[in-house]
């Protein structure tokens, strides 16, 4: 091997392990399909319920649709623990790793907003059926938390970031067009976007066969 | 002509070459992580950090929390050292391709 190539070899290492050092992925592609999975049987349910059939008797309450939406929350974000710490153990590598807690420092202001807006829903918000600020503000602050990790995360996920803030910003002027469409503003944006953004995300980032993962997968 | 001769040989060694590269993506590794992203054993990973620290490449830090942590990160020295050994072979890739 002459100097050139060796020296061209030790460039493409040297920016491989920078590269892997440098990038966290706060969803794998796993947790993103059962995310995607669950959020859609969600959406789903709700349509079915409230549009089709109504299997309960009645529509869902404002307070039940967003209890349904935080159970998902709850089972998606368990999943991505048990997959995070699952490739922690597999690749020898810690789960609360530097670059974890590097992520959620930058994730967790964005989730305070949130969270008093879904605690204010549950007190009083529900009462004027007020679902659809309470899934614009989930739907723009989870896309500002992904977008907050776009200096260390894969590009993959920066783009899911913006997907849901743009989407977001979108509702109020797309908001008459998906009502006349689907009847259910706030179920529709939220199984598209929690939905199918998630499913898009998942079947971008899946590791290939040949090994050529897209991105490496949750961790650092 | 630039060649590999021209390259610090300290930092030319497929070991050490990738600790500094981690160290150079951070303000400070700790020593498991390097040790769980490179792949190395204790001894040999402990090896080459004892010799860039020799070099005054590295600096370390020694802290007890809940229980001993060791810290380690490059040194504005071996932060030079760093760029000029990936000047040296950018400038031998630009020359081969002339």
């Amino acid at each position: 091997m002459n100097d050139t190539s060796s020296a061209a070899d030790d460039l493409r290492v040297i920016r491989g392990l920078m590269e892997r050092a440098t990038t966290y992925r706060a969803i794998s592609a796993p947790s993103a399909l059962l995310a995607g999975l669950l959020s859609t049987a969600a959406g789903g349910a709700v349509y079915y319920n409230n549009e089709v059939n109504p299997v309960i008797g009645r529509g869902v309450r404002p307070r039940e649709f967003a209890i349904l939406w935080i159970i998902v929350l709850i089972l998606s974000a368990s999943a991505n623990a048990f997959f995070i710490r699952r490739e922690a153990n597999r690749s020898g590598r810690p789960f609360i790793s530097s670059a974890m807690k590097l992520a959620l420092r930058a994730i967790l202001p964005n989730l305070l907003i949130p969270v008093a807006f879904t605690l204010w829903f549950f007190q009083t918000g529900y009462l004027g059926g007020q679902e659809l600020e309470l899934v614009v503000v989930w739907v723009a602050f989870y896309g500002l938390a992904l977008l907050s990790t776009s200096l260390f995360a894969p590009r993959s996920l920066t783009i899911l970031g913006w997907a849901f803030l743009l989407t977001s910003l979108s509702v109020p002027v797309l908001g008459d067009a998906i009502d006349n469409l689907t009847g259910d503003v706030p179920d529709t944006v939220m199984g598209v976007t929690f939905g199918l953004y998630h499913l898009v995300y998942a079947v971008a980032t899946w590791p290939r066969k040949d090994g050529s993962q897209p991105v490496q997968t949750a961790h650092e | 002509m630039l060649d590999f001769d021209k390259l610090d040989k300290a930092i030319h060694e497929k070991g050490r070459l990738a600790i500094m590269t981690l160290l150079a993506t951070r303000v400070n590794w700790p020593f498991q992580d390097l040790k769980s992203e490179l792949g190395m054993s204790d001894g040999n990973l402990v090896t080459h950090l004892r010799t860039l620290h020799k070099l005054g490449f590295v600096s370390m830090t020694k802290e007890v929390r809940n229980r001993p942590l060791t810290s380690y990160a490059l040194t504005t020295k071996g932060r030079a050292a760093f760029t000029d050994y990936l000047h040296v072979l950018e400038q031998i890739v630009k020359t081969g391709k002339k």
